[in-house]
């Protein structure tokens, strides 16, 4: 950076007990927070879980009835089920929308300038209010809405599609157009550290692009995608907002019934919902985890 | 290679791409003009009109469809913005700087950060409803909500400021060290203005971030509603155009931040240039 770099400090000299005791210093407010405000309140959920639910309050008399009738109910083991399906169904979808987006911007683009204007096209739409965002599917998914009125009159349908909108589907293609931007950015940014080079060599070499994408450019961007997944899933596996707005309470996600729950003062339920997702959650982020090792590739 | 026919294929996909993401925001803007009162969130347009936007100002007729009461949950969301930003922003510098040495413990601390955007805002926000409740403390915006605004917030800009800091050269603090200056004098007369960018960046997060937050505020921010929280509370009952000119609005209104942010990044950027090249002299 400057020619004064190359004077040497007193700095690196120092003994390590100091450096320890100066990091430690500027940590603890960062430590002292997340532990009271992140940590704590987790463990109050687990701890809530087990106490015992009378109709308006809890009181910390311990007991598994709330597991027990989470594990037996059909209505939560339902929204189980949904709240992993639609979180696999939105996983794909964005990395099946994404992915192509990603690759264009991050191989073929050759203008750096260029990649990194695309890229924030593709971010400017959060600068409109989640909750605005999903409500405009409504408008669009309607019977009378934006996609029914160019199907028709394109004359792919004849009728307006009535499943569009309050359904699965719609709380899919909402969620897709949300996330799949958190896909995207990882993926782009793994692709354009690639050393064009070796593609050439790959080329020159004979290899056809199939070829290539499957024994070059996929490997290498997989720690992208793996980043981008943990991102959709751990925002997938929480939601209740899109659903809430775009399902007319069809799909009921661990995410809602927790709404609800709290809503009408079942705490100790909350929480027993609460804990089996942070479960799910925690082996998600395992499992993505063990397909590529973050830390030595980043 | 088959570059010739992939390339324009893929350009053309991303060109959809790019519909798909700001479809709903388009289709969004021409129902904001919608005739109103009678005239709903849907197509067809029956009459163009700014009918919906005077609505907002409560510059039209008393009608069915009661005025939202954005003004106060503007208020608060901006200031609980604000709040978040600057103590996100203070942790996230601080934290940083303690990673710029490897520690002992700092493995488990780095994870206990990122952990704060990896939870859900569902858990985080019941949790310390749970919590408060138990304590015995009132959920508030600018209290319990902003707690949980800063545990979301503090990581994103603690990475940028680790990622800041990655780059930046250790030795030129040192030569200062060594010339007797203080640590802190030099942190704010060399570190600072050499990482100010990443400041930026790391408040531009933090405050984006707080602003649109929802699922923690919703939990833990007690009986006055922000804005999200104005907008959720319309999803219940039925929706009119007033909230599409609404988000029309909130949309100019981010991008004149934006803006604002885009100058101060400029002006920061120009000025760290300047500060190395005086130092080459």
């Amino acid at each position: 950076m400057t020619e004064t770099s190359t004077a040497s400090g007193a700095a690196g000299t120092l003994p390590r007990q100091k450096t320890d005791s100066t990091a430690w210093l500027l940590i603890t407010p960062g430590v002292i927070w997340m532990t009271l405000f992140l940590v704590a309140p987790i463990l109050m959920i687990l701890y809530v879980s087990f106490w015992t639910q009378t109709t308006f309050a809890i009181n910390p008399t311990p007991t598994l009835e709330s597991w027990r009738d989470f594990f037996t109910s059909q209505t939560y083991m339902n929204a189980l089920w949904t709240t992993v399906r639609i979180w696999l169904i939105v996983l794909a979808a964005t990395l099946l929308v994404g992915y192509p987006a990603a690759l264009f911007i991050g191989i073929f683009v050759r203008s750096r300038i260029l990649s990194i204007s695309l890229l924030i096209v593709c971010v400017i739409p959060f600068w409109t209010s989640f909750l605005i965002r999903v409500l405009a599917w409504r408008p669009m998914l309607g019977r009378e809405g934006a996609i029914n009125i160019l199907l028709q009159k394109f004359g792919i349908t004849s009728a307006p599609i009535d499943a569009l909108l309050f359904s699965e589907l719609s709380v899919v293609i909402g969620m897709t157009q949300i996330y799949v931007v958190f896909m995207v950015g990882p993926i782009a940014f793994m692709l354009s550290r690639i050393d064009r080079n070796v593609i050439e060599a790959a080329r020159d070499l004979g290899a056809g692009f199939g070829r290539i994408f499957t024994r070059i450019i996929l490997p290498l961007s997989l720690p992208g995608v793996v980043v981008g997944a943990i991102f959709v899933s751990v925002m997938v596996l929480g939601e209740f907002a899109t659903s809430a707005a775009l399902s007319g309470r069809q799909v009921n996600l661990l995410g809602n019934i927790i709404v609800t729950q709290v809503g009408s003062l079942k705490w100790a339920f909350a929480s027993v919902v609460g804990v089996v997702l942070t479960v799910i959650i925690g082996i998600v982020i395992a499992m993505l985890l063990r397909v590529v090792d973050l830390k030595r590739e980043l | 290679m088959e570059s010739r026919i992939l390339k324009p294929l893929l350009g053309v996909y991303l060109g959809l791409f790019i519909l798909f993401l700001y479809g709903p925001f388009i289709v969004l803007t021409i129902l904001s003009f919608q005739a109103g009162p009678d005239g709903g969130p849907q197509f067809p347009i029956i009459e163009w009109s700014t009918y919906w936007y005077r609505h907002l100002f409560g510059m039209t007729e008393v009608t069915r469809v009661a005025p939202l009461r954005l003004g106060e949950a503007l208020f608060r969301s901006l200031t609980l913005a604000f709040m978040t930003m600057v103590t996100a922003t203070v942790l996230g510098v601080i934290s940083a700087q303690a990673f710029r040495k490897r520690f002992k413990g700092s493995n488990v601390v780095f994870y206990l950060i990122v952990l704060g955007m990896m939870v859900p805002g569902v858990l985080t926000g019941l949790g310390i409803s749970l919590l408060s409740t138990e304590l015995g403390i009132t959920r508030t915006w600018w209290g319990t909500a902003f707690v949980a605004h800063v545990v979301y917030t503090f990581p994103f800009a603690f990475l940028v400021m680790l990622a800041i800091f990655n780059r930046f050269d250790p030795s030129i603090e040192e030569a200062s060290w060594s010339l007797g200056v203080s640590p802190i004098r030099t942190f704010r007369k060399i570190t600072l203005p050499f990482v100010f960018p990443g400041v930026l960046s790391s408040m531009l997060f933090a405050f984006t971030l707080s602003y649109d937050e929802f699922p923690r505020t919703l939990f833990a921010g007690g009986s006055d509603l922000t804005l999200p929280r104005t907008i959720y509370a319309t999803f219940a009952v039925e929706i009119h155009p007033n909230i599409f000119a609404f988000g029309v609005l909130t949309t100019l209104f981010s991008f004149s931040l934006l803006a604002v942010f885009g100058i101060l990044m400029y002006l920061s950027t120009r000025r760290a240039k300047k500060l190395a090249s005086q130092e080459d002299i």
